[in-house]
């Protein structure tokens, strides 16, 4: 019952904030998330999960109940926990405090209604993490749109209407697809699938035989997919349905206006935890459901995520505004994480989940340092500033370790996840050369430190100058004290990453079974200990 | 557990307990934080000195894992780990780096402190990280802990050259530093990642080691299948890919083009960083991984050729440059050419000696540099000083004997090392290895241009007539800055005793004392990390049968003490040519002197301006364009899909409202609407 307790604290804490007083709600508001924080506290001390929650590991947390009946098919209220998701989950707790705290300062108006959408957020982000059914896990995918859309349109920056329509739109017609591309199979599985729970299907696809072919009624004419068709063609309505979330290019646009518009707090959420959706829905269902395809498809989707990183690196240099600096690094980031899960080997894929889990701290760290500078020099233009580590000592300094924790700095948690997405894809079985396509997206750690030395260099470094009319003075605990929290995240994550990388390797190692093939065999014979 | 792990664990922790201890009670600290640096560095040596003895005497040598860093589950891919690997050569580079850190630390405190610096505590708790940081990169025992903090020290670089951060150099410089270095630690960690993903384990020594693997690969005909690689061309590619990060750190051509700018850092950071241990981190991972690059003909054949174009074209820069640390800088460069040189000419001790005495001299030289920037208050162009000889005469005979040592001057201690290394490839070029015919060319010829630029160097600060006003009445200077020039100059003269390879002939060869100590004759055990047959696997001994078999690095046998008339003989002619043009009261400008030669000279290095040009203007056009084609391309074909789509639904405008509510209920309307249609038209409600 502890996932149903998390969902109703967090829900009952946004009405308990919807109705209280505006100059209440901001403290009320961040009092009442410890609350799920404490909850996933606890819960990490009584997991117990092993193996993939999809592929019949054993499920932490778990309840299943039937909830209604969906013509022949079950649908069950069930939720529960695995290596892969329960590390997302503790990342959504962490940084929704975490995020509530950065909102203190920057957001003065309406702040009850603020507040109660982001524990509404919060709410369907828990709520994607642990569902196991199909239709309730829909369910919240969709709700999460629903506050993160007005939070970025009701409290935006002067584009913001542009913006939140923009975000709406853009992952609402991913939304379209993945729901085609799940329905799809779910049909296509027939008679061989009785409820709509998650593990369910991907057992019955996963084992061989199970898939029929499907009639598609287009415009009255009757086209027969065979099982392979129907394969390939739910995992690319898949695939490019979450594409649209992680994004991956060239599907990415939606992403730097959002977050240029989004207030920080919006965006540290909308960076930190919301493209991870989109990662976590590319593992559960196309890698985990589908993996033959995504054998099959090995170049072109390796291909879009090494564009990704390069590509949005090099995006990120050509940026002014420190915000959209960050943003495009996402881009980049993210790449990362699908290399990874192509190499279907254990350190790839559990390298890819290691990343999700450290990019959501980083860059929200940075969100945050680059937040309060705007806060207070009102400006984000690389242009007006400079000098300000001498103004804003803390703030200054803790941006330069968030920007070398995204360079990958070793004893960050960067490092460790980026070192272990390198070493699984470079002999992975399933990418062709795949030594050279890993060093090609290695390249993106000098394009990153390239950016981010640039951009502290001019608006940190140098004399104190500043082109506002504002006057500058040292941010307030409350803005700090966040961001020294994830630092030290970050840090605890890099020194230490089995903290999360043992049960995270624990969900995964069930996918990679016949995917990592010992490469260059040869070699091996020569090496007497520790391979595999 | 072995009797030399405590003891490594300490000297590594000291340095890490006095920079957290200065970062957070630093403020408060007399001194801001020198103390707590100099009892740890100072503990650090004492245990340095005793581990070094230890081993002397006959303690066998420690190799332990002592940290786990990812486990993951058992049998599925690669464990990465941290551990100690204490033996000769990091006991000595032990000694090395924490003697040089105590006597920075101390030198600190006159040349920071006293010139009333403010944020010292920033500038102590820094010095503390970088002497952690390599200190444990000294004693890693594998390539992963080794990268992590090779890493590290980038970072310290970069927060120590951009220490003053308020003025617009300092942090380009570090800026550049760490861009310049990032980009051969991106070959590096290529490099780290193919041993990983190769030889599933990153150890350097012990059966289990990437180096012990690489040999049986280099034997056999196996390979990668990527490529139809074969196992030597596995190998060599990876220690090219390992060397690229050795050229970024230890600035070789052609990524030298950091460690100029990065004179920007105060002169006690150019002393410790930028001279004696960081940029020489680089060369002292390739002897970490001696045995691995031993097997690899063609990647030895570069790295002599590096090295010794590097020594060359350094050192000719040094002559022309006007400002004293610059010429220092470039003197760096050309100088780890020659370790470069040495290890890619298969002496294996001579590297390591002169990276050792080197250490010693070069520190030396800085701090003197930096004595006389306090002196003449913040002057560093050469031609701004002279005459400083009588009155500052502590200083003065600091720097000559570093001096003496740079320029190979007998007996002071580069005298010994150069020698040692110009003979071992001339020894191995005569032995068959023609290459190293060149790149020993290039060496000797640095030799003279070597002096020339010491010597012009040394009658330019110190000889003649003060030039200005600030030179002939300069500040006098603390004990604090003199004492470590005293402690190095002496160290400078008598270093050379160490290994008197020059006269082995006539000595015989137990004066070798440094090639007994690495070649593991003084060990009782080895700790495990035995060969084949017995010996000890980190041995200059066992080196030297690689290469041999190997390499078919072969020894011809020369006369040592004839190579070394030879490299005195182009030392005295450097010397004659310094005097000739830089002596007397007031000499001339460089130009003047040198003609032509001299603005050729000044104008050789464009590596810097293609750098720049590289970073600038073509990545950042590229940046440009790629984010023109983004906005106007990716984008306005969502936005145009976007406006057709608008245009196509305007009589829907009427219910946009602007009202947060409404659009909520709409989406929820929405999806239950989707679900519905769904559900009606497949007809599942039964």
């Amino acid at each position: 019952m502890f996932v149903e307790g998390l969902l109703a604290v967090t829900l009952a804490s946004a009405v308990v904030v919807a109705v209280a007083p505006d100059r209440y709600a901001a403290k009320l508001a961040t009092g009442l998330s410890l609350l799920p924080l404490g909850g996933v506290a606890l819960m990490w001390t009584r997991f117990d999960a092993s193996g993939n929650a999809l592929t019949g590991g054993d499920i932490a947390f778990e309840t299943r109940e039937t909830w209604f009946q969906l013509g022949q098919y079950s649908v069950d209220w069930h939720v529960g926990l695995d290596g892969v998701s329960f590390p997302l989950l503790g990342l959504t707790v962490v940084l929704v405090t975490a995020a509530l705290v950065s909102a203190w300062t920057p957001i003065t108006e309406r702040e009850s209604e603020f507040y109660t959408l982001v524990l509404l957020l919060e709410t369907a982000l828990i709520g994607v993490f642990t569902a196991l059914d199909l239709v309730l896990w829909f369910v919240f995918w969709e709700f999460v749109l629903v506050p993160m859309y007005v939070l970025i349109a009701g409290w935006g920056g002067p584009r913001r209407n542009y913006a939140a329509v923009k975000f709406l739109v853009y992952t609402n017609l991913g939304s379209l697809l993945l729901f085609t591309g799940l329905f799809a199979l779910v049909l296509g599985l027939g008679d061989s699938l009785s409820a709509l729970s998650m593990p369910d299907i991907a057992q019955t696809l996963r084992a061989d035989g199970q898939l029929d072919g499907l009639d598609v009624d287009v415009v009255g004419q009757s086209i027969t997919v065979g099982p392979d068709g129907l394969r390939l063609g739910a995992f690319l309505l898949l695939f490019f349905g979450f594409a649209v979330k992680v994004p991956v290019v060239p599907l990415h646009t939606w992403l730097p206006d959002a977050h240029v518009e989004a207030p920080t707090p919006v965006s540290v959420i909308l960076a930190g935890v919301l493209l991870k959706m989109g990662t976590y829905a590319l593992l559960r269902f196309n890698f985990t459901m589908l993996p033959g395809v995504a054998r099959d498809l090995a170049v072109p989707l390796v291909s879009l995520g090494v564009v990704s990183v390069v590509y949005g690196a090099t995006l990120a240099l050509a940026q002014q505004d420190l915000k959209r600096i960050v943003a495009y690094s996402s881009i980049s980031s993210m790449g990362y994480v699908v290399v990874g899960l192509v190499a279907f080997t254990p350190h790839g894929m559990g390298g890819a989940t290691l990343q999700m889990i450290s990019h959501g701290l980083i860059s929200g760290l940075l969100f945050m340092a680059v937040g309060v500078i705007y806060n207070t020099t009102h400006t984000r233009m690389l242009g007006d500033m400079s000098g300000l580590a001498d103004r804003m000592p803390w703030t200054a300094w803790i941006l330069v370790a968030g920007a070398f924790g995204y360079m990958g700095l070793p004893l960050m948690s960067g490092f460790a996840a980026e070192l272990l997405v390198f070493v699984g894809a470079f002999d992975a079985a399933a990418i062709p050369a795949a030594p050279l396509v890993t060093a090609v997206a290695m390249f993106g750690i000098v394009v990153v430190a390239g950016y981010l030395l640039w951009g502290v260099q001019r608006s940190l470094f140098g004399p104190y100058r500043l082109d506002t009319d504002h006057d500058i003075g040292r941010a307030p605990a409350h803005d700090i004290a966040p961001m020294l929290v994830l630092l030290g995240l970050v840090v605890a994550l890099g020194v230490n990453p089995d903290l999360v990388y043992d049960v995270v390797q624990e969900a995964v190692s069930p996918l990679v079974d016949g995917g990592a093939t010992v490469w260059p065999t040869d070699i091996t014979d020569h090496v007497q200990g520790g391979r595999r | 557990m072995s009797a030399l792990l405590d003891p490594a664990v300490g000297i590594v922790a000291c340095p890490l307990v006095a920079c957290l201890v200065t970062l957070t009670t630093g403020r408060w600290l007399p001194l801001r934080g020198a103390i707590p640096g100099l009892v740890a560095t100072a503990g650090s040596l004492g245990l340095a000195v005793w581990v070094a003895l230890r081993l002397a005497l006959g303690t066998a040598p420690t190799h332990e894992t002592v940290y786990t860093f990812v486990g993951g589950v058992d049998g599925q891919g690669v464990v990465f780990s941290f551990g100690l690997l204490v033996d000769p050569l990091s006991a000595l580079m032990l000694v090395v780096v924490s003697l040089i850190a105590v006597l920075v630390h101390l030198f600190s405190v006159g040349y920071m402190n006293e010139e009333g610096e403010s944020d010292l505590d920033r500038y102590y708790a820094g010095l503390g990280l970088f002497t952690f940081s390599m200190l444990a990169f000294v004693v890693a025992d594998n390539l992963l802990m080794a990268f992590v903090f090779f890493e590290l020290l980038g970072l310290c670089s970069y927060l120590l050259v951009g220490f003053w951060f308020r003025d617009p150099g300092p942090p380009s410089a570090a800026k550049k530093a760490f861009l310049v270095t990032r980009l051969g630690d991106y070959f590096l960690l290529v490099g780290v990642v193919a041993v990983f993903a190769t030889f599933g384990s990153g150890a350097f020594a012990g059966p289990d080691s990437f180096v012990t693997a690489a040999e049986g690969v280099v034997d056999s005909d196996t390979g990668y299948t990527f490529l139809d690689l074969s196992g030597q061309q596995v190998v060599d590619g990876i220690g090219l890919l390992v060397l690229g990060g050795a050229i970024g750190k230890s600035a070789q051509f052609p990524l030298h083009t950091w460690l100029p700018d990065a004179m920007e850092g105060p002169t006690p950071v150019s002393a410790l960083v930028h001279a004696a241990t960081m940029v020489a981190a680089g060369v002292y991972l390739l002897a970490r991984m001696y045995g691995f690059y031993a097997l690899s003909p063609t990647v030895l054949a570069v790295i002599a050729l590096v090295g010794g174009f590097t020594a060359l074209f350094a050192a000719t820069r040094a002559l022309v440059e006007q400002e004293l640390k610059q010429v220092l800088a470039y003197s760096t460069i050309s100088q780890y050419g020659y370790v470069m040189l040495a290890l890619g000419g298969g002496g294996y001790v001579a590297a390591v000696f002169h990276l050792t005495t080197h250490a010693v001299f070069k520190s030396l030289l800085f701090l003197g540099a930096g004595a006389v920037i306090v002196a003449t208050r913040h002057e560093e162009d050469m031609w701004e000083m002279g005459g400083l000889r009588e009155r500052l005469p502590v200083t003065y005979y600091g720097f000559l004997a570093g001096s003496l040592a740079l320029a190979g001057v007998f007996p002071f201690a580069g005298f010994w090392s150069k020698d040692e290394l110009l003979f071992e490839t001339l020894d191995h070029a005569a032995g068959g290895v023609s290459v190293l015919w060149v790149a020993y060319a290039m060496g000797l010829l640095a030799v003279a241009v070597t002096v020339l630029y010491t010597v012009r160097m040394l009658l330019l600060t110190f000889h003649g007539d003060p030039r200005t006003d600030r030179a002939a009445d300069p500040d006098s200077v603390g004990w604090t800055m003199q004492a470590p020039m005293v402690v190095l100059g002496v160290l400078a003269a008598v270093a050379g005793v160490l290994n008197l390879g020059t006269l082995r002939g006539v000595l015989g060869e137990e004066t070798l004392l440094l090639a007994e100590f690495l070649s593991g004759e003084t060990l009782e055990g080895f700790g495990g990390l035995t060969t084949e047959n017995g010996g000890f696997a980190l041995s200059a001994g066992q080196y030297a049968e690689t290469l041999h078999d190997a390499a078919g690095y072969e020894a011809a046998g020369l006369s040592p003490v004839l190579s070394g008339m030879v490299a005195l003989a182009l030392a005295f002619a450097g010397v004659a040519g310094a005097v000739l043009l830089y002596r007397g009261d007031d000499p001339d400008t460089h130009v003047a002197r040198l003609g032509r030669l001299g603005s050729v000279l000044a104008n050789n290095d464009h590596q810097d301006e293609f750098q720049v040009w590289l970073a600038s203007s073509v990545a950042r056009r590229a940046a440009l364009a790629a984010n023109r084609f983004d906005r106007g391309i990716v984008d306005g074909v969502v936005n145009g899909l976007g406006a057709v789509a608008l245009s196509l639904g305007g009589r829907f405008r009427r219910i946009q409202t602007g009202l947060v509510s409404n659009y909520t209920a709409m989406l929820v309307l929405g999806l239950t609407l989707l679900l519905l249609v769904f559900g009606l038209t497949e007809g599942w409600w039964v």
